[in-house]
C-alpha cells in the first residue's frame, strides 16, 4: 500500500517536472543542429577534398567509390566533349594513325623534330626522289607532312636543310642504299587481301 | 533510228581511242628526252623502250622523267648514257625495272657519282635476271599478260614480277648493308622478312608460300655471289 502511494507521488511529480521543462525542450534538436553546425570549421573545397581522401579506420572503399564515381562524370563529359571537337576539327594530319580511303591509299602522316631547321622535307619512292615540303606552322620545331600512299613498301629520308637524315623514329625499318641510310614504311599491313 | 545508234556508237569509239592515245606516252617524247643527254645509239634505246610498252606495269612516265633527270645532271654524257643502258637492256630482257628507275632516282638525288650509280644499277640487274632464272629452274612460272593461271605454279606476271622485284630487292638491300653472300641464313630471313611484310598487302600469300617452299638459303647464296663477282 506504501508502495503505490510512493509510486503514484513520483509520477505525479515527473509529469509536473515535463510539463514544466516542456517549452525548452520543444526546440532542443533544432539548437543543437544549429550550435554544431555553427562551430565546425568551414572547409574551402581543397581542404575537404584533401580530408576526403585521408585514410582513415572507417570506410575507406566507401571513399573510394565516391572518388571513382566522381572521375567517371569527369571522364564521360571531358570524352563528350572532346569527341564534338574533333568532330569539327577533324584533320589527317593530327593522327599518326593513317587514314584509308576507299580505294586503298592512305595518308601517312610523316614527323620530324628539328627545333633550328628553316626548311624540311622528305623525299622516297612515293615521289621519286623528288622533295615534298614539310611544314611547321605554330613554329614548335615539329615539321609535318602527310602524303597519301597506296599499299606497299617505301624508302625515304629526310632533308633538313639540305642535309639528308635516313633514320626516322617512325621508320618500320633501315636499310643501307649507296653507302648511306634510308628509312622504310610498310602501308597497309594487316589489309585487305590482294 | 539505226542511223543514230551508227552515230552513238562511232562517237564512243572516237571517245575510247582518244583515251586510249591520251593515256600511252608517245614515243617522240622519249626521242626528244634522249637528245638532251645526247646518247649515240638512240634507236637501240627507242626499241627498247618501245618494247617496254608491250610489258605489264611498265613504268614510262617515271622512265621519261628519268631521263629528263638524267639530263639535266651535269656529267659526261658517256656515262649518263651507260646508266641508262643498264635500264634498256633489263627493259630487253622482259624484266621488271620498277625497282631499277627508283634506284637510279635514289641515285640522282643522293649525288652519287655516274659510276657508282651504272654499278649499283647493274647490282640490282643481275639480281632480277638470276631471281628470274631460279623461279624458273624451281617450276615457278609466270603466265602471259592478262592470262588466268590454270596452275598454282602458273603466275600472272604482274604477281610473278612482284616476287622477282621483292626477292632482288632484299637481297640488294642486304648486300648494300655489307651483308655477306655466304651468310645464307641471314641473307634468307632478310628475303623471308621482305616477303612475309608485303604477303596481303601487295603479294599473294599463296605466292609467297610457294616460294619459301621451292626456294632454300644456299640458293640465295649463290645469287648474291653472282650478283656479287
Amino acid at each position: 500500500m506504501t508502495t503505490d502511494r510512493f509510486e503514484d507521488l513520483l509520477r505525479s511529480t515527473l509529469k509536473a517536472e515535463t510539463e514544466a521543462a516542456a517549452d525548452r525542450i520543444a526546440d532542443l534538436e533544432d539548437r543543437v543542429i544549429l550550435e554544431i553546425e555553427e562551430r565546425s570549421p568551414k572547409l574551402l573545397w581543397h581542404e575537404w577534398l584533401r580530408q576526403l581522401l585521408a585514410p582513415t579506420t572507417g570506410s575507406r572503399i566507401g571513399q573510394l567509390l565516391v572518388v571513382g564515381a566522381t572521375a567517371a562524370v569527369f571522364l564521360f563529359v571531358g570524352m563528350g566533349i572532346s569527341s564534338n571537337l574533333l568532330r569539327n576539327n577533324a584533320s589527317p594530319r593530327l593522327s599518326l594513325q593513317p587514314v584509308r580511303a576507299a580505294d586503298g591509299t592512305q595518308e601517312v602522316l610523316f614527323v620530324l623534330p628539328a627545333m633550328d631547321a628553316e626548311n624540311v622535307a622528305v623525299v622516297g619512292s612515293f615521289n621519286s626522289w623528288e622533295e615534298t615540303q614539310l611544314s611547321d606552322q605554330d613554329g614548335d620545331g615539329i615539321w609535318t607532312a602527310s602524303i597519301p600512299l597506296s599499299p606497299g613498301r617505301y624508302e625515304y629520308a629526310f632533308l633538313i636543310d639540305g642535309r639528308w637524315w635516313g633514320q626516322d623514329p617512325l621508320a618500320d625499318e633501315y636499310v643501307q642504299s649507296f653507302g648511306e641510310f634510308s628509312s622504310v614504311r610498310y602501308i597497309g599491313r594487316g589489309g585487305d587481301e590482294v | 533510228m539505226i542511223r543514230h545508234r551508227q552515230l552513238l556508237v562511232g562517237f564512243a569509239l572516237v571517245l575510247l581511242l582518244g583515251l586510249a592515245v591520251t593515256a600511252e606516252i608517245p614515243l617522240h617524247e622519249f626521242e626528244q628526252a634522249l637528245h638532251g643527254i645526247p646518247v649515240n645509239d638512240i634507236d637501240a634505246m627507242l626499241g627498247a623502250i618501245e618494247l617496254g610498252f608491250g610489258q605489264p606495269d611498265f613504268p614510262a612516265e617515271q622512265l621519261l622523267r628519268l631521263i629528263d633527270r638524267l639530263a639535266g645532271r651535269p656529267a659526261p654524257a658517256i656515262e649518263k648514257e651507260a646508266v641508262l643502258r643498264v635500264i634498256t637492256h633489263a627493259i630487253e630482257e622482259g624484266l621488271p625495272i620498277e625497282g631499277m628507275v627508283d634506284k637510279a632516282f635514289e641515285g640522282l638525288a643522293r649525288s652519287v657519282p655516274m659510276a657508282q650509280l651504272e654499278n649499283g644499277l647493274q647490282q640490282l640487274h643481275i639480281l632480277l635476271a638470276e631471281i628470274r632464272d631460279l623461279l624458273y629452274s624451281r617450276g615457278i612460272f609466270s603466265a602471259g599478260p592478262g592470262a588466268q593461271s590454270t596452275a598454282i605454279n602458273a603466275l600472272p606476271i604482274e604477281r610473278f614480277n612482284l616476287l622477282v622485284l621483292h626477292i632482288s630487292e632484299a637481297i640488294d638491300s642486304y648486300l648494300s648493308g655489307g651483308g655477306s653472300p655466304f651468310e645464307s641464313q641471314l641473307l634468307f630471313e632478310e628475303v623471308h622478312e621482305r616477303l612475309t611484310q608485303l604477303q596481303g598487302v601487295i603479294l599473294d600469300p599463296m605466292d609467297v608460300e610457294l616460294v619459301f617452299e621451292r626456294i632454300n638459303p644456299s640458293d640465295l647464296t649463290q645469287v648474291a655471289l653472282t650478283a656479287v663477282s
